[in-house]
């Protein structure tokens, strides 16, 4: 009796949480104490061993062929203790992105290895502070946390005083770097290679007026990379194709990594102006980017992961194996193997954590042989890709830079 | 040019229809400062009802099939759901005001901070994230296209075709129509005169048989289903058709239209427009090719973009300055009617 009432009292004080979190700013996002409509899945510790035990990450582990789809959301652990936290950036959970396949990592690694997990939205939405995110790293580890999984390199500051707090806990902090601690370890991803196979992929399907519209405000290292990759690739097609290719660059709009009407409208604006293909590499404003591209018959290339499933327009998309790097580094904390990473993982090709989507592809003028050529060249390391983003506004052989 | 026409023309028209709105319950006497909240949950319902709807056999064939009438038909229908929730949810703000008599700002601004709440709330719930989104690309249903019509993709119309068929949304001309309509329903019609009495002086015209509480009733049920059709229209033409639990304040601008146009609908589609057109240049303004000689000249001066993205603000308080003398609300708007006095 007393257990009923007490969980609906939670249930219902969780209900009024959500609602008065909301109330604040229209779009703010709650924190969400997800404790409503409990999935009645049982954690079953399941005895597989982690898939990608210790190695870096395959191009896909497919632990049991249990898809992240599958895994829920939120789930209940019978001790009230979540061990595997997840701390999103900002954005949404589902943002379809860069949340999104971090936490399908941690979901995959979860339910392979048996382990609870629960996700943190920081307070205030886009606005968060590093207390926010500090708070919501300390009520991880308060619910029982021993790894927590940080998203997205603005939770520096924040994960570095947590981290000093709680050395007992593990953070995996995504796009980010090693801060120095013993129980933090920073996962990069080469951005600059995905970048320059989309690149260079469109170009070479014969499209020469491109776009690209990325996030973070022109601050965010994993998009600067993006898309500096982007137009080397461009550029590498062009010059062997003896093409001159154009590309609309540009920051605005993304600073909250947020879809807007504006952000559509200038889009359209491209679009309407013979641009063909647009990278939309920030999260969310993959929407607006869409809607645009529907409406003017453009096309899209999708960021993070392979986002063709979410609109007709997309082509390609510049993938990061988020997921893979999560199950993996997630495996290093609990297998003995943490001190091994030194603090820092920077993946790239080599560990099949950049590249372009091959079951889903759409290019007609280029072919899979084609890419996994090139894959096999800077997998080999004959092929070597400038990821100082600062070089962005060269003399480019045969790109025409549109800096907007 | 024709991106500049269709781009202002997707920005003022959820502004106009909304600001229409707010003349309809002002006109009547009451004060409806929750156009933004009953946007927000028509934006949602309208979403919903088309995510909910979408995978239907009579829908999902018909965008199978490529028959956009059907479709077209679909949205219309859409926006009659969104505009009946919209009506429902501004019952709320009619009986606080008419049966209870209470102060109508606080009313309004009760709903205003109800709508996204409860919208995030029920979209946490059906969706688990904080957006709710039709599948698919909302262009690639609904908006009217030169395939559609059987033209080859390189094949352009001319100039009218292009600007006001090609890449258009029905919902726009729709809501056109529906502003002229009722513009004329409010002006020239004996139901728009005993309306507008009921807002001036409403004593005198309970004192000639005319139910007061029934025309408030009225205004206010017409103001919340166009302002929640205009929410849908919003969410569709500028949102990809998603819902958020926020129409990026454009209830609130859709107040500002109103007072700008002086609650005379001619005055308020000239003053949508002017925003939308300034709202539509500060997103776009690299991009717009005026003259069509391949110069943009907007860029081409090299004014920081910062200048372009505060005109709308500016010119909306330059106008303001220049015509609020003028200004002139309904005389008896925001007090609640009471028989007893005189």
């Amino acid at each position: 009796m007393n257990k009923t009432s007490k969980l609906l009292a939670l249930l219902l004080s969780g209900a009024m949480m959500l609602g008065l979190a909301s109330c604040g700013g229209g779009a703010a996002e709650s924190k969400a104490p997800e404790e409503s409509k409990a999935p009645v899945e049982s954690q079953a510790p399941a005895e597989s061993q982690a898939p990608a035990e210790s190695q870096a990450p395959e191009e896909t582990p497919a632990p049991a062929a249990k898809s992240a789809e599958d895994i829920p959301d939120s789930m209940t652990s019978a001790d009230g203790k979540y061990q595997v936290a997840f701390i999103t950036d900002v954005g949404q959970l589902k943002d379809k992105s860069f949340n999104q396949g971090t936490f399908d990592g941690v979901k995959l690694f979860a339910d392979a290895n048996g382990k609870s997990y629960k996700y943190y939205q920081p307070a205030n939405g886009d606005q968060a502070t590093d207390d926010d995110r500090y708070d919501a790293m300390k009520a991880a580890v308060d619910g029982g946390a021993e790894v927590v999984v940080c998203a997205g390199f603005m939770q520096g500051t924040a994960l570095e005083k947590a981290a000093t707090e709680f050395p007992d806990t593990k953070f995996i902090f995504i796009d980010g770097w090693s801060l120095g601690l013993d129980n933090e370890v920073g996962v990069t991803f080469k951005e600059e290679q995905c970048g320059y196979m989309a690149g260079y992929a469109v170009v070479k399907e014969g499209y020469t007026k491109l776009g690209f519209s990325g996030g973070g405000g022109g601050d965010n290292p994993a998009c600067c990379r993006y898309g500096y990759g982007y137009v080397q690739g461009a550029n590498a097609a062009a010059a062997e194709m003896g093409a001159d290719v154009e590309i609309n660059y540009s920051w605005q709009y993304g600073a909250s990594f947020s879809a807007s009407p504006e952000l559509q409208t200038m889009i359209s604006g491209w679009y309407a102006n013979g641009t063909e293909v647009v990278f939309a590499a920030g999260g969310s404003m993959f929407q607006s980017i869409t809607a645009a591209a529907a409406a003017n018959d453009g096309l899209v290339v999708g960021v993070d992961v392979d986002q063709s499933s979410q609109s007709d327009t997309v082509i390609t998309s510049a993938l990061k194996g988020l997921s893979d790097a999560t199950v993996w580094a997630c495996g290093k904390a609990y297998d003995g193997t943490w001190a091994e990473m030194g603090g820092a993982a920077d993946l790239g090709a080599d560990t099949g954590a950049t590249g372009l989507p091959v079951d889903t592809w759409m290019l007609e003028n280029y072919s899979v042989e084609e890419y996994q050529a090139q894959l096999a060249d800077i997998v080999s390391g004959k092929l070597v890709i400038d990821n100082d983003y600062s070089n962005l506004e060269q003399d480019w052989s045969n790109v025409k830079l549109n800096i907007i | 040019m024709t991106f500049l026409i269709q781009q202002t023309l997707l920005y003022a028209v959820p502004l106009m229809i909304v600001a229409l709105a707010g003349v309809f319950a002002e006109r009547s006497g009451i004060i409806n400062l929750a156009l933004e909240g009953i946007m927000i949950f028509g934006a949602f319902v309208g979403v919903l009802f088309v995510n909910l709807t979408q995978t239907l056999p009579v829908f999902a064939d018909a965008k199978a099939a490529g028959n956009w009438v059907a479709l077209q038909g679909y949205e219309i229908l859409a926006m009659v759901v969104a505009a009946l929730f919209g009506a429902i949810f501004s019952l709320l703000l009619s009986f606080a005001s008419v049966n209870l008599k209470a102060d109508q700002t606080i009313g309004g601004t009760a709903l205003n901070l109800m709508a996204p709440a409860l919208v995030l709330f029920l979209i946490r719930i059906i969706a688990n994230q904080n957006t709710l989104q039709m599948n698919g690309d909302a262009a690639s249903w609904f908006m009217l296209k030169n395939s559609l019509f059987g033209m080859k993709r390189t094949e352009k119309g001319n100039f009218l075709w292009e600007t006001f068929v090609n890449k258009s949304y029905i919902a726009t001309y729709v809501c056109i129509l529906l502003f002229i309509l009722l513009s004329i329903l409010l002006y020239k019609t004996r139901f728009g005169l005993r309306l507008r009495s009921c807002g001036e002086n409403p004593q005198a015209s309970d004192s000639l048989g005319i139910n007061v509480y029934k025309m408030r009733y009225a205004g206010t049920t017409i103001s919340g289903a166009l302002a929640g059709m205009g929410g849908f229209v919003y969410a569709l033409t500028t949102a990809n058709c998603a819902s958020t639990g926020d129409v990026a304040g454009f209830g609130f601008l859709a107040l500002a239209v109103m007072i700008f146009g002086n609650w005379k609908p001619l005055n308020i589609a000239g003053a949508s427009l002017l925003f939308g057109l300034f709202k539509c240049i500060a997103a776009a303004y690299t991009s717009i090719d005026i003259n069509g000689d391949g110069v943009y000249l907007l860029t081409e001066i090299g004014v920081s973009q910062h200048v372009y993205r505060m005109l709308p603000y500016i010119i909306t308080l330059v106008v303001l300055a220049f015509t609020s003398k003028k200004s002139r609300a309904p005389k008896a708007e925001g007090i609640p009617y009471d028989k007893g006095q005189r």
